[in-house]
Parts: structure tokens; C-alpha cells; sequence
């Protein structure tokens, strides 16, 4: 319980520190948001219209996919919002800044990882959970169906989590990677659609091995009443492995790490 | 013309430095592709569907032909000049005896050369793989107008991109944040990248063809589909000759300009 309150005051501290830095630069922040907001909206515009044009998608309703696609941004920006240290952590390695990371007190994959969130996606986070909300009202769901969603939503952020220690090891034990983290948000952007939409072997692929169906795909099915029990179970057993498997990774890594300064 | 010529080499040399850096560079772009093709794949897995005046063969023939246009027009090492501006590094080359804008399009030729030779290579890989049906041009006379209109192409991004670069001039903190907007988010939808401009209704087409983004991708390759012919294709290279005119002059203008306010910040 201290630990956990000690990180608290630490996140707190260091998201602060975030937020100023883009705070002061008000009109590099209206860019961005706007950017972020055309890009959401262009997209939105495009289903729209193509599900217009093609009474559906992959069998699904144009509300549902509509869905699928909030969903998606739902993970997508939950993820940037607490993850965006892990975007600046590459120049601290070849700078050798990241030996200031490993001298503190505190936990260098926290600081890494959490270290600092991101103003930007802070003020899209509250309209997209409305408009996720509202979309997923239409289905009617039930009570369990709903549960079954949030705790699918959260899994998805575990796998997500997953992921970016897994790109911040990466980023100790080879410089010679620029945009690992972009490989990350390409991977993640077929779920966009349905992962129902991409034949086999790719549908299992991203399901299963990178799985981006079950971070993305799956709360969403879910909510419509589309995922078993046993379906959920093995989410969270694939969610938990994930987080594993990473941990694991990012100890091997701190072990690798050869500093670039003196 | 040889010291353009030696620029060429060493960019073509230096985009080998980081190999896997560029083999990754190359992965992303098939991902993009992947997930439209699949998304279209769906869409017309019925036999003989036509969904706004495409057939499977034409829009996949779309695709596969995104990754040879993509390649040739979209990659550009000039993204890079509004960092040299921010930083102060522009000062470096403002004493050399070149051209800054030779300069960078002679690196953006090195870089198209490069990202032409791997994209055939994917489209082959790809096409092996996924054997959708492809529309070969054969007419000569539109494969012709194709290429010219590719050259419009790299003439409005070039300009385009040195535009946005110019904004660190004014604002260096902006530099990334004009890029994100134009590049990254209009240019991306607006100039057909993700989908044909076509499956908009008729007023948004008419707003988006008034803009300089689809003259990028979606004119170019509509023209080596033979979609559009006769006095629209006329109509077309008019707009894109007269945006590839208008953004050199404004371009030229906007440095002209901001070399005046230039304080090489950083240095």
C-alpha cells in the first residue's frame, strides 16, 4: 500500500511536469489536437460512407463497425495517454540520460514506461468515452455483457502495456531500430476493422501471437454478446502471459544495457 | 551537376547506414497495405460486385498500384528540413555553393530510387501471395499520361513539404506539429491513400479535387486505371500543373521570407 501511494505521488509529479511543458506551448498543442480530432472525424467520415455504399462490413452493421472503430481509438488512446514516455525513451539511451533513469529511487521501468502523460490525449479521452458509450448503448446490452467488455477493455490496456515494455527493450538491446514504437501503432491499427475482415492465417495470427484481436476485436464483440466464457478466459490467460512474457524481456534487456556516456 | 550528382550517391549510400532501421521503414508500409487490401478483399468477396463503379479487379488493381505511387511520391527525405531550420543546422548549408532546394530534391530522388526498387519488390512478394486480379496497362498513351502525372505528383509534394518545413522559421517549436496536421493527417486521406476520393458524395469529391492532395496519389493512379480520359483528364493536369505552378511560387515566396527572420536558434 506505500509502494503503490509512492508511485501514485511519483506519476502525479512527473505527469504534472508533462502537462506543463506542453501546456506552455499552447499553439504546437492546438495543432496537435486538432490533427488528432480531423484525423478521428476523416475516418469516421470514411466508414461512413463506405458503409453507405456497401451495406456493411464482414457481415457486420455500419453501427457495429462504427463501434469496432471506437473501441480501437478507446485502447489506442488510453495507451498514448499513459504510455508517451516510452516515445522519448530511444534519445535517452543514445544520449546515455537514461543512466539519470537508473540512479533514482524508483522503479526504472515505471519512470520509463509512466513517466509522463500525455496533455494532448488527456482532452480527447472524456468526448471518446461518451461517444463509445453511446455506441455501444444502441446494442441493449446486458449486465454481463457490459462487464464483460470493461474487463475486456482492461486486458486490452494489459496487452497494450505489454507491448510498450516490450518496445522499451527492444530500444535497450538494438539502437539500430528508429520507430519500433510506430511498428507498435501499425500493428495495432488492424484493428481498426474486425479482425474477422482478414482471412486466415493472418485472423489468428493477430489474434493469437500478436494479439491485437483480442486488445481490440474482442471487447468489442463482447458488448454484443459475440465472445464465450471461455472465449473471455483465454483472453486474460493470453493478457496476463503478455505482461509476463514482457516483464521478463525488459530484465534480460536492463541486463544488455551498455551506457553510452561515462 | 556533379556535385548534385555525388549528393545523390552519398544519400543513397547513408540510406543504407541503419539497414534494419530501413527494412522496418519497409514493413510498416506493406502493414498499410495489408489491412487495405483485406478491408477491400471483404468488401467485393462476392463474385461480380460493384460498389461505387469499381470492380474487384479495379480497386485491388488500386492497391497494388498505392504501393508503386506511395513509393515514388510519398518518400521524401525533405521531411527532415524543418528540423535543420528549428535547430539552426540550416546555417551549415546556406554557405555552401548549391541550391537548398537542389539539394533536397536530388536526397528525394536518392530516396524514391531506393523506395522504388524495394516497393517493386513487395508488389511482386505481395502479388505472388495474395493473387489479387491487376489491370496491366497496355495503351501507351496513358501509360504516358500516368508518368507525367507522377511528375506533377513529386513536383506538389516537394513544394508542398518545403512550405510546411518553413514554419519553424516563424515557429520553431511548431515544426513536428505543422508536419502531423498537413503530411501526416490531410495529406494521408485527402489525396487518396487510404481510400479512392470516388466513394465520397458528389460535393465532397468536387471540395477534395479542388485541393492539391489528390493530384498526389488518387489522379495518378485513376489515370493508369483509365478512369478518367477525354476533357476530365485535360481538366485534371490543368488543376495539377496549375497547383505544381502555384505551390513553387509560393514556396519560393515563403523561404524568400523566412530566411529574413531566420535567427539560427540552437546554434
Amino acid at each position: 500500500m506505500k509502494k503503490l501511494k509512492y508511485y501514485s505521488k511519483i506519476w502525479w509529479l512527473l505527469t504534472r511536469n508533462s502537462f506543463s511543458i506542453v501546456l506552455g506551448q499552447r499553439v504546437a498543442l492546438l495543432f496537435f489536437l486538432t490533427g488528432k480530432v480531423l484525423r478521428f472525424s476523416l475516418f469516421i467520415g470514411f466508414l461512413y460512407f463506405l458503409i453507405q455504399g456497401t451495406n456493411g462490413l464482414a457481415g457486420y452493421s455500419g453501427n457495429q463497425a462504427i463501434f469496432f472503430f471506437l473501441v480501437f481509438n478507446l485502447v489506442d488512446v488510453l495507451s498514448q495517454f499513459f504510455f508517451r514516455e516510452v516515445y522519448r525513451f530511444r534519445p535517452k539511451i543514445i544520449s546515455g540520460d537514461f543512466d539519470l533513469t537508473l540512479v533514482k529511487p524508483t522503479n526504472a521501468l515505471f519512470v520509463s514506461l509512466l513517466g509522463g502523460a500525455d496533455a494532448i490525449d488527456f482532452f480527447t479521452i472524456p468526448p471518446l468515452i461518451i461517444a463509445t458509450w453511446y455506441a455501444g448503448s444502441l446494442f441493449h446490452p446486458s449486465i454481463l455483457s457490459t462487464l464483460y467488455f470493461v474487463l475486456l477493455i482492461v486486458n486490452g490496456f494489459l496487452i497494450a502495456a505489454a507491448f510498450h515494455i516490450a518496445v522499451l527493450a527492444m530500444g535497450i538491446i538494438t539502437l539500430e531500430i528508429d520507430h519500433t514504437i510506430m511498428i507498435y501503432r501499425d500493428l495495432t491499427s488492424f484493428g481498426r476493422f474486425p479482425v474477422d475482415i482478414y482471412k486466415q492465417p493472418v485472423q489468428g495470427l493477430l489474434t493469437y501471437l500478436i494479439p491485437v484481436g483480442i486488445m481490440i476485436t474482442f471487447p468489442a464483440k463482447a458488448l454484443m454478446g459475440l465472445v464465450s466464457g471461455g472465449g473471455i478466459l483465454i483472453s486474460m490467460f493470453i493478457g496476463v502471459l503478455a505482461l509476463f512474457l514482457s516483464f521478463r524481456f525488459w530484465n534480460y534487456a536492463l541486463k544488455k544495457y551498455a551506457s553510452a556516456s561515462s | 551537376m556533379n556535385k548534385y550528382f555525388q549528393i545523390f550517391k552519398i544519400s543513397f549510400q547513408e540510406e543504407f547506414t541503419y539497414k534494419i532501421n530501413f527494412v522496418m521503414w519497409r514493413v510498416r508500409n506493406v502493414f498499410q497495405i495489408i489491412v487495405t487490401y483485406y478491408l477491400w478483399d471483404t468488401i467485393f468477396s462476392a463474385p461480380g460486385r460493384e460498389v461505387f463503379g469499381y470492380d474487384r479487379a479495379k480497386i485491388m488493381t488500386y492497391i497494388f498500384t498505392l504501393i508503386i505511387v506511395r513509393s515514388i511520391v510519398l518518400s521524401a527525405r525533405a521531411v527532415d528540413v524543418s528540423s535543420d531550420v528549428a535547430e539552426g543546422n540550416l546555417s551549415n548549408y546556406l554557405i555552401r555553393p548549391m541550391s537548398y532546394f537542389k539539394y533536397w530534391f536530388t536526397r528525394d530522388i536518392a530516396s524514391k530510387v531506393l523506395n522504388l526498387f524495394f516497393a517493386a519488390g513487395e508488389f511482386a512478394i505481395l502479388f505472388v501471395i495474395l493473387k489479387p486480379p491487376f489491370f496491366f496497362q497496355t495503351n501507351i498513351y496513358v501509360f504516358l499520361s500516368f508518368l507525367m502525372a507522377i511528375v506533377l505528383a513529386i513536383l506538389i509534394y516537394f513544394s508542398l513539404l518545403f512550405i510546411i518545413s518553413a514554419v519553424p522559421f516563424w515557429a520553431p517549436e511548431l515544426g513536428w506539429g505543422s508536419q502531423f496536421l498537413v503530411i501526416i493527417v490531410m495529406l494521408e486521406f485527402l489525396s487518396g491513400a487510404v481510400f479512392p476520393i470516388d466513394i465520397l458524395p458528389g460535393v465532397y469529391q468536387k471540395i477534395v479535387m479542388s485541393l492539391p492532395f489528390p493530384y498526389m496519389i488518387f489522379f495518378p493512379v485513376q489515370v493508369y486505371l483509365g478512369k478518367i480520359t477525354g476533357m476530365s483528364l485535360i481538366q485534371g493536369f490543368v488543376i495539377s500543373i496549375a497547383w505544381a505552378v502555384a505551390l513553387y511560387l509560393a514556396m519560393r515566396y515563403v523561404w524568400s521570407r523566412g530566411l529574413k527572420e531566420y535567427q539560427a536558434f540552437g546554434r
